[in-house]
This record gives structure tokens, C-alpha cells and sequence, in this order.
């Protein structure tokens, strides 16, 4: 329960979590838990068969958002980590050597750091200053040695930044390597032409700029490649099969799938492919809106891309004399603002742009705010920095 | 009341839900009328859903489904109410 007199929220999480979302969001989910409650693939009565075509409609909504050109290639997954983590585990093996950049999340260091330990070679390709990554660079070194996949994320959670991976991708077929893209920090806000990027693996999480509801992701997987599965079990068809089917998606669906979940999903991603122009437009002009204001604050350091440069809507920065959960606090206490300081599950990030001892405090910008609110988020960080 | 008179359907079975119900929506789509129903043992498996259409509808079915990239398993023929 919120404290008396505690101000209404000014919702500056939108990198963390979007937040409100769309009521057809809310509709949707509640549709399919009241009208298709059955369970998906599971037998031929009315609300199984309703909760199967609520799953198909999103897919084929997602996708078309997202331009896959086969819906069954785009798998859905309980969030990003859970994608990452399985295309990275079923792709890679002992004495694979993987290229990834400085900016991944830890949803990325993680596996690969788990898997370095079992004989797989990491090798990291560092950042500039602003939190880019140099598509020459990291072609160099691609080239030292025989690579089975190059990781990168769309955009960074951290500085904004978003990376080249259209050429990444170029870079990496030339060497006969893989691209695996985290887009949790690109989808939904920026246009995501999945065809044409040419990544193999593509993952998204559903609640962040998708506008979806928690519990659900996306994984693009290329039909050129076959990661193992992560999990075996029920897919609700060929079941006399000991083995997982290895048919797409049920292959890597096992188990009951989270159908209002991916209703909600669904349903964000029909409002996006009405509204997602204007959304972006929007995004881009308030984070300049922002960016500006942050830059005529006395002490305060913005990290990522100079002004003027394109990135995703995240502004993060740290002040030269107050600790930034200092910060977060006091706005959101005293002005109901909620943003997100510390290390934002990225170390790696945070090293490359300097700010591993310091952490900071994000502004994650999205669907709701306004021109008032960065004026009302600005006036109050003078105050606590002034 | 006498019971209606059993008539000959096609069913045609899917190696997935995913494949039946893109099936499903091409077939509507093109204007024919079917039913869902769980997939017969006949057609070689104990789960899933197939698909029942009229019998003289197969042919139009066939090339929906092809023109739609959607494939079939198997075809049972049936006499149903």
C-alpha cells in the first residue's frame, strides 16, 4: 500500500519494465484466461482449441510486427534470459570460440561465463567510450581465429548505445560464424526488421519496449540452424515419441505455454503495428528533450552516445559528488519518480564505459511519458543536484 | 427422432497444433466449411487435433493448403453425422 500522501508515479523504469501498458493488453489476457482457459495443444475441446488459436494469433501477430518471414521460427520463451540462454547453450560447444561485445547484459556474460568454464573460448571485443561497439574492430578480431558465433546486443541497457549488427551480421557469415542478437533494449523501440537484419538468433523479452506483460519473450531462431533444446518434455503432439519432437516451435515450447501471457503479448504487438511509429517518434524526441536538460545539470556525467547521435531511449548518468541510489531514492520519495540506479545486471557495460565502482542512475524512457513528465524528472533532479 | 444421416468426411491429420490451426485459418479463409476434432487413431497418432471436411471439399482443401504452405500428415476417410 502506498504511504499517505505519497506522489502519483512518474514511471521512468521503462528499461527495466514497461509500465502502464496498453488496455488492450489487459483485454486480452483477461479473454484468455475467461474464454480459451484451456490448455494449448492439449486435446480438441473447445478451450483447448481457444487457447491454441490465441497462441497461433499472437505468433503470427509478433512476427509480423517483428518481420519473420515463417512464424514458426519465432519461438516464445519465459523472457530474453531464458532465449539467450538457449540459443547460446544449444548452439555452442566445448572448443567452440565465440566473439562477443564488452556492452552484454548478464543475461549473456552469464551463460558464456558458465560455459568458458566447460571449454568454451570468450573472447570480448571492448567498447569506445560512448558504449559502441566498432564493426571493424570486432571484425579484426573475428578474423584472429576460427569463430562459431558473434553475441551483441541491438542496444545497451546501459548508455543507450545502439550497436551496427546489421553489419555485424555481414561480418559474421563472411567468417562462417553465427549473429546472435539480445534485443531486449531494441524491439519496440526502434523498427525491428528481423528478414532483413540477418541475425540467426534474435531474442526479445515481451514487457519492456513490446509492451507486453512479464513471464514472456521471443526468440527468432534462423531455420538455417538447430540449437538443442533447453527443456524437454510435453508438446502436446507426438507424444508416442521418446524423443523431443523437432518440429518448430513445438521443439522448444515444451511444456504448458504461459497463454495469457502471450495473449497480453499479442495483443501489444496489433496495438504496436498501429501505434509503434508514433511511439518511437515520440521516445526519440523525449529522450533529446531529456538529454538536454540532464546536460545543464552541474556535476552530472550522461553516458552513452554524444548528443545529436541516434540510440535507444536510455539515459543514464552519475554525478560527480552524490551516489546514484542517493538519487533514485529521493525522487522517488519526495516526487514519485521511479528510475533505476546501480549496475543494471551489466558489469560488463559498466566497466567498458567506466562506471563499474560508481554504478548510475538510468532514466529508461517509454509509452506514457510526456514532454511534462522529463520537465517534472529535470526540475526535480536540479533540486536534489543543485 | 431419427438420427441424421452419416455422411463421408475427409479428416486430414498435422504433425502439430501450430500446422492445424494455420491449416484451419487458410481453409476458412478460402471460404470452406470444417471442423475440428481430435485426430483420429487412424491417422497414426493418439493426440492432436485434425481437421474434418466434407468429402467433396478435399480437392479445393488440398490446394488451400498447399497454396498456404501448410502440410498434411495423412487423410482419413470417414462416415460421420
Amino acid at each position: 500500500m502506498a504511504e499517505s500522501g505519497a506522489p502519483a508515479t512518474v514511471y521512468f523504469d521503462h528499461a527495466a519494465t514497461s509500465w502502464p501498458k496498453p488496455d488492450a493488453v489487459l483485454d486480452a489476457m483477461r479473454a484468455a484466461i475467461l474464454d480459451a482457459g484451456g490448455n494449448p495443444g492439449r486435446g480438441a475441446h473447445r478451450l483447448a482449441v481457444a487457447a491454441s488459436r490465441t497462441i497461433l494469433e499472437a505468433r503470427g501477430s509478433v512476427s509480423k510486427l517483428l518481420c519473420v518471414p515463417e512464424p514458426r521460427d519465432l519461438v516464445f520463451t519465459a523472457g530474453c534470459t531464458e532465449g539467450l540462454n538457449l540459443a547460446i547453450k544449444g548452439l555452442l560447444r566445448p572448443g567452440d570460440r565465440v566473439v562477443v561485445s564488452s556492452m552484454e547484459h548478464n543475461a549473456v556474460a552469464r551463460p558464456l561465463n558458465m560455459l568458458a568454464a566447460a571449454g568454451v573460448i570468450v573472447d570480448v571485443v571492448r567498447a569506445d567510450q560512448y558504449g559502441r561497439i566498432d564493426a571493424d574492430v570486432l571484425e579484426r578480431v573475428v578474423a584472429q581465429s576460427r569463430t562459431r558465433a558473434v553475441i551483441c546486443q541491438h542496444a545497451s541497457n546501459v548508455t543507450g548505445s545502439i550497436q551496427p549488427v546489421g553489419d555485424l551480421a555481414d561480418i559474421a557469415h563472411a567468417a562462417g560464424a553465427l549473429l546472435i542478437v539480445d534485443g531486449a533494449q531494441g524491439a519496440g523501440h526502434m523498427r525491428v526488421d528481423i528478414g532483413a537484419l540477418g541475425a540467426d538468433v534474435y531474442a526479445s523479452s515481451g514487457h519492456k519496449g513490446l509492451l507486453g506483460p512479464q513471464g514472456v519473450g521471443v526468440l527468432y531462431l534462423s531455420p538455417e540452424i538447430e540449437p538443442e533444446e533447453l527443456k524437454q518434455g510435453g508438446s502436446g503432439g507426438n507424444s508416442e515419441d521418446p524423443m523431443q519432437p523437432r518440429l518448430r516451435p513445438d521443439r522448444y515450447e515444451a511444456g504448458t505455454s504461459n497463454t495469457p501471457g502471450i495473449a497480453g503479448l499479442g495483443a501489444a504487438a496489433r496495438y504496436l503495428a498501429h501505434n509503434g511509429t508514433g511511439i518511437i517518434r515520440l521516445e526519440r524526441d523525449l529522450t533529446a528533450r531529456m538529454y538536454e536538460g540532464l546536460l545543464g545539470i552541474d556535476g552530472l556525467r550522461v553516458l552513452g552516445p554524444p548528443p545529436g547521435e541516434e540510440r535507444a531511449p536510455v539515459l543514464s548518468v552519475v554525478h560527480e559528488r552524490i551516489e546514484c541510489d542517493r538519487i533514485a531514492f529521493e525522487l522517488d520519495r519526495n516526487y514519485g519518480i521511479a528510475v533505476r540506479a546501480g549496475l543494471h545486471c551489466a558489469p560488463w557495460a559498466h566497466e567498458s564505459v567506466g562506471t563499474l565502482e560508481s554504478g548510475a542512475l538510468r532514466f529508461g524512457i517509454g509509452y506514457g511519458l510526456t514532454a511534462e513528465d522529463v520537465d517534472f524528472a529535470l526540475a526535480a533532479m536540479r533540486a536534489i543536484c543543485g | 427422432m431419427s438420427s441424421p444421416q452419416r455422411r463421408p468426411y475427409v479428416v486430414f491429420g498435422f504433425a502439430s497444433t501450430h500446422d492445424a490451426l494455420s491449416g484451419e485459418a487458410a481453409l476458412v479463409a478460402a471460404g470452406l466449411q470444417l471442423t475440428v476434432m481430435p485426430t483420429p487413431k487412424t491417422l497414426g497418432a493418439l493426440c492432436g487435433i485434425a481437421l474434418r471436411l466434407a468429402e467433396e471439399d478435399v480437392s479445393l482443401a488440398e490446394e488451400t493448403l498447399t497454396r498456404a504452405g501448410v502440410a498434411w500428415s495423412g487423410q482419413v476417410r470417414i462416415l460421420d453425422r
